[in-house]
């Protein structure tokens, strides 16, 4: 990949010599183009739709996924093909269900019964028709997008020119040789930037988590989340302890110190805080799982997210037991006597 | 430890004198104990009698080493607790003294069997031997048949008995009772009062209670009654009818 892409969100094209240099650094297995490309293609009720479209190895169809109903990856080698994609997306890939209101000559028929694009539909990208031959099962996109795959012929035909058309080279590495030691050795040799699939995903992560004001947003839901939380479970375990308080008073003058007490409160909150860390990443995972299964939605648990969330808690926990503990330790004992 | 003794020859468990203690400062100020001079000995149940506001709360609370008196002295159990600092006077109360309140003041979360194992918890026993020793008292207490229930699933009766036996699992020398009767019906207190006698009271401790209950100073052995921050006459034998 170019020098300069630090994601899949954000790339740029190489010349086509790219891949050939590619090829003969020493350890390469083998070693196929892909294409990114945005493209807008018209739906045959007559909307426009956005896709990312993604042009695999005439050869190989190396980066195609898994296309559902069973249907060969080999559809795509037919005249004009393409397999779409929603790519987390619901409901954009839609057709009239009667021919009738497909290409309308005035205004697009948008309210109309529709049915899931099926093979055999033609789109139209840039003037040029496609036809859809399949539909793919690749994993949601996130932010989510329909998807359009097809040869690295069909795309230079129906994109429009640019000097380069080439986005990544998808490299194997020979059973002698690691991924990461070869993508060292392709960025040596050729000057393109080379990463392992593992060492490129966790790019993109970070690139997402530095770039997308998605995170941002959510930083800031967190932040006043845990704000609230704090006034809460602090209000919560005062007004708990000052319940309380003539209980402490008692164990006070049956000889409690100051250090036991505190003890128990520290305990009671740390408890507390461990049962709702458990609960909230308990429910967390399952509501990403349900959304995963269910729904389709990308959901991907960060190591960092219990790490973070667990000790942020404990912060919030540990706050909340100090400002608690204060009566405790101010209390005098002889409150427990009927005379106070 | 090294009990004084009185005149007749029997070990002091407390002994106060010249003890005073006032609330608040300047024209708020309040002067609770004027000048207490008392001896309880080890073996007797002394009563405290008096009107409200006429200082028992804050004599046994300086006896029980809850309040720092102002001056005068204030020996418990062979032990200046004016020179003890805080932490062991907390640990010489979790010790030594045991204590029945008015309203019980159980833990409501904990059964009959770990409120009374408090004492010895705080004490660091540990929790097994802690609550074996809890039943036994418990069943000397005739609870043997109750050791799960929650507070809330006892009468008041039993809710003291419970108490009276926290009082008693670590063996503490002197047992401080605070109006332990007067939440409980004639009858109940009456069998209360029994049981402390009977199983609380021994030649080596010694028990204060502070009551208003004319009904139950019958069990006393001396009475100390107070008035106005002072004890105005201690009696005892036959001399605790004139008191009703």
């Amino acid at each position: 990949m170019d020098p300069a892409v630090e994601s899949t969100e954000l790339t740029i094209n190489i010349p086509d010599s790219a891949l050939a240099r590619v090829r003969s650094v020493d350890g390469v297995r083998s070693a196929t183009p892909l294409a990114l490309a945005t493209a807008d293609a018209r739906l045959p009720n007559g909307r426009f739709q956005s896709f990312q479209l993604i042009g695999v190895d005439d050869a190989t169809l190396f980066g195609l996924p898994p296309l559902q109903d069973g249907v060969s990856p080999t559809v795509l080698r037919t005249p004009d093909a393409v397999v779409v994609d929603p790519g987390g997306t619901d409901g954009k890939l839609e057709t009239p269900i009667s021919a009738a209101d497909q290409w309308p000559y005035r205004q697009p028929h948008l309210d109309v019964p529709t049915r899931e694009l099926a093979a055999g539909d033609q789109l139209l990208v840039n003037d040029h028709r496609v036809v859809v031959r399949g539909r793919g099962k690749a994993l949601p996109r996130y932010p989510p997008r329909p998807l359009m795959y097809t040869t690295l012929s069909n795309a230079s035909r129906t994109l429009l020119p640019e000097r380069h058309s080439l986005t990544f080279v998808l490299a194997r590495a020979a059973p002698s040789v690691t991924p990461r030691e070869l993508a060292k050795r392709i960025q040596a040799q050729t000057g393109l930037k080379a990463r392992s699939s593992d060492d490129f995903e966790a790019d993109t992560v970070n690139w997402f988590l530095i770039n997308s004001e998605d995170v941002g947003d959510i930083a800031s839901m967190i932040s006043i989340a845990m704000l609230v939380g704090f006034g809460v479970t602090g209000v919560m375990l005062y007004m708990f302890t000052t319940d309380s308080l003539k209980q402490y008073a008692v164990l006070k003058a049956m000889g409690a110190d100051s250090r036991l007490l505190l003890t128990m409160i520290f305990v009671q909150s740390g408890l507390c805080a461990l049962l709702g860390t458990g609960l909230g990443l308990g429910m967390c995972g399952i509501v990403g799982q349900i959304s995963i299964l269910e729904f389709d939605f990308p959901f991907r648990m960060m190591w960092f997210t219990p790490v973070v969330g667990g000790l942020m808690v404990m912060l919030v926990s540990i706050l909340a037991a100090a400002i608690s503990a204060r009566p405790v330790l101010k209390l005098a004992p002889g409150v427990v006597f009927a005379g106070r | 430890m090294e009990y004084a003794i009185d005149a007749a020859g029997s070990d002091i468990a407390v002994r106060c004198r010249g003890l005073t203690k006032t609330y608040g400062a300047g024209d708020a100020s309040v002067m609770a104990l004027r000048g207490i001079d008392l001896d309880v000995r080890c073996g007797e149940l002394l009563m405290v009698v008096g009107p409200s506001g006429c200082g028992k709360t804050t004599l046994i609370s300086v006896i029980a080493g809850i309040l720092n008196q102002d001056s005068g002295q204030c020996e418990v159990l062979g032990r200046d607790l004016k020179h003890m600092d805080q932490r062991e006077r907390t640990r010489f109360r979790g010790l030594s003294i045991g204590f029945v309140f008015q309203l019980f003041n159980l833990l409501p979360a904990l059964n009959a069997v770990e409120n009374v194992s408090v004492p010895l918890l705080i004490n660091g026993i540990a929790r097994k031997n802690a609550e074996a020793r809890a039943e036994e008292v418990l069943a000397a207490v005739n609870l043997g048949s109750r050791l799960d229930a929650l507070p809330g699933k006892l009468s008041g009766g039993q809710q003291q008995r419970v108490a009276i036996a926290r009082a008693l699992v670590h063996e503490p020398k002197l047992i401080v009772c605070d109006e332990p009767t007067s939440n409980l019906d004639h009858l109940t207190g009456r069998n209360m009062m029994e049981l402390l006698r009977d199983i609380a009271q021994s030649p080596d401790r010694a028990l204060i209670v502070v009551t208003h209950d004319p009904r139950i100073f019958e069990f006393a052995d001396r009475i100390a009654r107070m008035d106005d921050g002072r004890i105005v006459e201690v009696v005892g034998g036959n001399d605790k009818e004139g008191l009703q």
